[in-house]
Formats: C-alpha cells, sequence, structure tokens
C-alpha cells in the first residue's frame, strides 16, 4: 500500500492585484481586485514507503504549495491525500510526530541560542525519550560533523553549518516522511554533496520516504531514482529519471573526434550544432535521425572517436520549461 | 509529564537562556514597568494633596501610594504582547514551523511569557522595593486577603494572556494589528484600573469598566493586595468572575482558533 497518495489535488489562491502607483493604491482602500491564481491543478500520485522522490520545476510551478499540502500547512481547494493514513490537514498530534518539513528558507532554530539548545526543545516539543534523544543526536551530530558548532550561537553560525543544524533539528524525531523544500539552498558545492549523502544515508538507515524539492539538479539525479516535474501546476512527467529525456526530450547529443580539422564541413544540416572545434564537435539531433546521422558522420568524416549520448538532464528541463513559458 | 507540559518546560527554559543574552533590553522594559505607576502615582498623589479632603474617590495620598505600587506588580505577572506578536508570525511566515510541531504554538508563548516575568522579576523588585521606601504606601491586608490577591493575581494572568491571544488571533484574517495592540492597551488602562482606581473615573465609565474584563485582571487583585477595601463577599464574587470570563476566553480561543487556522491554511500556510 502506497504511503503517500494524492488524487485530484488542486490548491487556488484568491491574490489581491493592483496597479502600480499612488492612485491606484487609493481606489484599491474603496475596491479591492483579486485575481485567481490556481497554484495546484488536479495532480495525482502515488509514493512507496522508501521511495526518495524528486519535485522538478521552475519558480511558481506549485512545488512548495504541494508539499505544503502534504505536511498540513496548507487546506487544498479540492482533492484527496492520505499520507500514512492520515489527512495532512487534520494536523493529528500523532500525524504530525511522524512527519518533517525542511523549509531551507525558514529556520527551526532560536536564533540567539546555541543549536543544542534548540535541538533539546525540538526532542521536549516531540516528546522523544531520552535515550532515543541521546542516541539520535549523537549519530545525527556525528553524521553532519557538527560537534564543533553546537556550543555557537546560531545566529553567528555560516549558511552551511546553519544549514546542517537545520536538517539535524528536523530528524530528531526519526520522521518517516519527509518533506524537503529546498534542503541545499545557498550552501556551497561540497556542502550540497555532503548534504545529500546524509539523506541517502538516512532514507537507507530509516526507511523514510523522502518528497525532495531542489533548483539544483545534481541534488536530484544523485538522490532521486524517480522525478515528477511539475509546472504551472500540473505534472508534466513522473517517472524514473532516465525516462525524463527520452519522454520530454526526444533528442540525442552527438560527440565526434576527428583525425583532421573539419574545414568547413557543414554540421549544421545534420542537427543543432552545441559546440565546434576544428577537431572536435557535438550535435543535437532528433532521436529517430541519430542512426541516420551517425552513419553520414562516419562516411563523411575521418572520426577518431563517437559518442550518442541523451542530453544532460538540466538541458532537458529547460528545454520543457522553456517551452512551457512561452505556450 | 504530557506533551504539552514538556513543551512548556522545554520553552521556558530556553526563553530564559535567551533573556539572559538580552539583559539590558530585559533591565529597559523593567524601568518600562515602574516608570508608567510611578508617573501615575505621582499625578493621583499630587491631585489627592490638593484637594480639599486630600481624599479622592477613597483613596489618600499614602493609599494610592499602596494602589500604584500593588499595581506594577500585578501588572507586571499580567503582561501579554501576543496581540503585537501574532501579527509578525503571520506575516513572516514563522507560524508555519510552528504549526508543524506536535503541540499547539501557544504553549511557546506561554513559556516565553512567564520566562520573561521570571527574569525582569530580578530588576523589578528592587526597583520596587526603593519605590516603596520613598513613598511610604499604606498596605493593610488581611491574610485572606494576601491568599485570595495572590489567587486573584494568578487568574488575573490568565485571563490577561488569553484576551491577548484571542484578540491576537485576529491576525489569521488581518496580519497587521499593531492599532489592535494599542486599542487593546489603551482599554487595559482605562477600563482596568491602570490609570486610576476605576471609582475614580466619569460616574459614566464606571458600569461600562465593571462590565469588560479587564477589572479582573488588575484592578480586583490590586485592591485585594492593598487591603482592606474589598468585603468578602465582594471577592468570592469576584474569583466567581475570574473563572466565569476564563471559562469564555477558552471557549473564544477554541472558536477562533480553529477558524483562524482554517483560514491560514487556505490562504498562506
Amino acid at each position: 500500500m502506497p504511503q503517500i497518495e494524492v488524487e485530484n489535488l488542486s490548491k487556488v489562491f484568491r491574490v489581491p492585484e493592483r496597479e502600480a502607483g499612488f492612485v491606484a493604491s487609493l481606489r484599491s482602500v474603496f475596491r479591492r481586485r483579486y485575481k485567481e491564481v490556481r497554484a495546484v491543478d488536479g495532480i495525482a500520485f502515488k509514493i512507496e514507503e522508501g521511495e526518495i522522490v524528486g519535485f522538478l520545476g521552475p519558480n511558481g510551478a506549485g512545488k512548495t504549495t504541494t508539499l505544503k499540502m502534504l505536511s498540513g500547512l496548507l487546506h487544498p481547494t479540492s482533492g484527496t491525500v492520505s499520507v500514512m493514513g492520515h489527512v495532512p490537514w487534520r494536523r493529528e498530534s500523532d500525524y504530525l510526530r511522524r512527519i518533517s518539513m525542511l523549509m531551507g528558507q525558514r529556520s527551526q532554530l532560536h536564533w540567539d541560542l546555541p543549536a543544542m539548545d534548540s535541538f533539546i526543545v525540538h526532542g521536549a516539543v516531540f516528546g522523544v525519550p531520552k535515550a532515543q534523544f541521546d542516541e539520535t543526536l549523537n549519530e545525527l551530530i556525528e553524521l553532519l560533523d557538527i560537534r564543533e558548532v553546537l556550543k555557537k550561537q546560531v545566529r553567528s553560525l555560516s549558511l552551511g553549518e546553519r544549514m546542517k543544524c537545520e536538517i539535524c533539528v528536523s530528524l530528531l524525531h526519526r520522521p518517516s516522511v519527509l518533506f524537503l523544500d529546498e534542503p541545499t539552498i545557498g550552501v556551497d558545492i561540497a556542502m550540497q554533496a555532503r548534504i545529500r549523502e546524509f539523506i541517502r544515508d538516512y532514507n537507507r538507515k530509516y526507511g523514510a520516504t523522502i518528497i525532495l524539492t531542489s533548483h539544483y539538479m545534481a541534488d536530484v539525479s544523485a538522490l532521486c531514482r524517480r522525478i515528477i516535474v511539475i509546472d504551472k501546476g500540473r505534472i508534466l512527467f513522473d517517472g524514473l529519471l532516465p525516462d525524463l529525456s527520452q519522454k520530454l526530450a526526444p533528442y540525442k547529443v552527438i560527440k565526434i573526434d576527428l583525425d583532421r580539422d573539419l574545414n568547413g564541413y557543414d554540421l549544421a544540416s545534420l542537427g543543432d550544432v552545441l559546440s565546434l572545434e576544428p577537431r572536435k564537435a557535438a550535435i543535437r539531433v532528433p532521436k529517430e535521425n541519430a542512426a541516420a546521422v551517425t552513419s553520414r558522420l562516419l562516411t563523411d568524416l575521418p572520426v577518431l572517436d563517437l559518442t550518442i549520448e541523451d542530453p544532460p538532464i538540466e538541458d532537458v528541463i529547460q528545454r520543457v520549461f522553456g517551452g512551457a513559458a512561452t505556450q | 509529564m504530557n506533551l504539552p507540559m514538556r513543551a512548556l518546560a522545554a520553552h521556558f527554559r530556553a526563553h530564559l537562556a535567551v533573556m539572559m543574552q538580552y539583559r539590558g533590553e530585559v533591565l529597559l522594559w523593567s524601568v518600562w514597568g515602574v516608570i508608567s505607576p510611578a508617573v501615575l502615582y505621582a499625578m493621583w498623589s499630587a491631585a489627592a494633596s490638593g484637594s480639599s479632603s486630600g481624599v479622592i474617590a477613597g483613596y489618600d495620598q499614602a493609599s494610592f501610594a499602596a494602589y500604584f505600587l500593588m499595581m506594577m506588580i500585578v501588572g507586571h505577572v499580567t503582561a501579554a504582547w501576543d496581540v503585537y506578536e501574532m501579527g509578525y508570525l503571520v506575516r513572516s511566515g514563522s507560524m508555519s514551523a510552528q504549526l508543524l510541531k506536535p503541540v499547539l504554538p501557544m504553549w511557546q508563548s506561554i513559556g516565553a511569557n512567564m520566562a520573561y516575568k521570571v527574569v525582569t522579576l530580578m530588576f523589578v523588585v528592587p526597583m520596587w522595593a526603593i519605590f516603596a521606601w520613598i513613598v511610604k504606601p499604606k498596605f493593610q491586608p488581611e491574610w485572606w486577603e494576601v491568599a485570595a490577591g495572590l489567587a486573584a493575581m494568578v487568574l488575573g494572568s490568565a485571563l490577561a494572556y488569553l484576551l491577548s491571544y484571542v484578540m491576537a488571533m485576529a491576525a489569521f484574517w488581518a496580519p497587521k494589528l499593531d492599532a489592535l495592540g494599542e486599542a487593546f492597551f489603551a482599554l487595559s488602562m482605562f477600563a482596568g484600573g491602570r490609570f486610576a482606581p476605576i471609582e475614580a473615573l466619569p460616574w459614566y465609565v464606571v458600569p461600562v469598566a465593571k462590565a469588560l474584563p479587564f477589572r479582573w485582571m488588575y484592578e480586583f487583585p490590586t485592591e485585594l493586595l492593598v487591603g482592606g477595601r474589598l468585603s468578602g463577599a465582594e471577592t468570592v464574587w469576584g474569583l466567581i468572575a475570574q473563572l466565569g470570563w476564563l471559562g469564555v476566553l477558552v471557549v473564544a480561543f477554541r472558536v477562533l482558533w480553529r477558524a483562524g487556522l482554517k483560514r491560514y491554511t487556505a490562504v498562506s500556510g
């Protein structure tokens, strides 16, 4: 039985809007205008226990709104959600003790106190038994390598140190379901890699179900076998990561290394030229033309090496959202 | 210990630590809490000495001193500021983080409130003692008035906190509440007997002030602890009135919290 089941989920916000300027602001005092924004539009998916699923989409796609509905922070306009058998927006204490939502841009720590104080408060608020609290905390401190920063006031921590402490506090009650909204936002590449590694370890060790949103493709490609691509509140793709390019960007990238210079050979007539050097080139061709173009290249040019690749996942996403944005 | 009590104790300890970080600010708030009744004492004391009988509404200079000195303590113990805080929590989205916890956000706020009162007492008590030494108040409570007064002060504190929290929940509909906070403060000053004993107010204000809950938060415990102003029957009636208002506010809190949460989770989250 799936741990998370979402059916026909929609969320419509009614947001005030007005023109810029003094006259418009005066007019809005007497007559407010509202616009309906369909942030999530009839989405459905199921997630099994222990899965890590990546939520991808541009800003305003509906990712965070969906996570907020799954965590119980938002009441949907229509549709149903079941997470571990609970309806999230009923906000039962039992449910809240089994989930965690980490919002990269919002802090759960006491800004004025050392992180350790926030951990202790969190343990008490979630009713974590002392022995389990000590065990989990020690483990998280080791895994996240934060022993050195525990006594520092949170406001004086670097962003990376603070993010690790935020992750630590989110997991102290050992949640079974984790909603991670941009967990690596703003931290450097090395730290991103460490946080990713930690999330993977936590998933393996506790069999936790994780939904992750991120702007960094590296987060998603390193952690998630399955991804859900969402744009304008609708699911564009739900499947395995390698299938994403097949479905959303049906083209291949052919890279060639040559024995001699191209000497004006017309690569552009075969496909989109992605890079061009005297003895090296990469072109993008529709998937169905890949075999024919390869054959032609091998016939026409002194090819030393040739590779046919799926396009980089970043390109796929960029093309999909670029296209979607212009529709 | 159940979960809310564990959470309360933990928040209380954490907020004590926060207050210790800001000793300067805590001192200034304590001074603010002492200055207001001190100025009012000076004003009413001058008025009493200027009157032909030396008495206004049954208070002479020494009993005004006792009244405003006791009001300093009662005002301190009943301080509540959620009506200012809640708007910020809603606007900044900090409320969301609190709603992801398995206990009501109110427990965190109560922990902070209690911590503030404990820490500020360190400053308030010495200032209070110096002030008392200067103005020579006339306290005359019987033992039962002290006992009832302490109980009334605790109930008054719960009333003031709950009323502030109930009003603060307007933030779910209109998240900028500073004006409401000011209105709450002004009403509590005037109708609670903090500006002057209610009997000293114009005759048409007195019944209105007595019908509102503010008197039961401030003036009633103050009068008991000053002593000699309320009969046994008035004391019992006052304690019942406090419990009655408390019941009303608990119901109001439950209804408004549910409605407010529904509103919050519908529009922002």
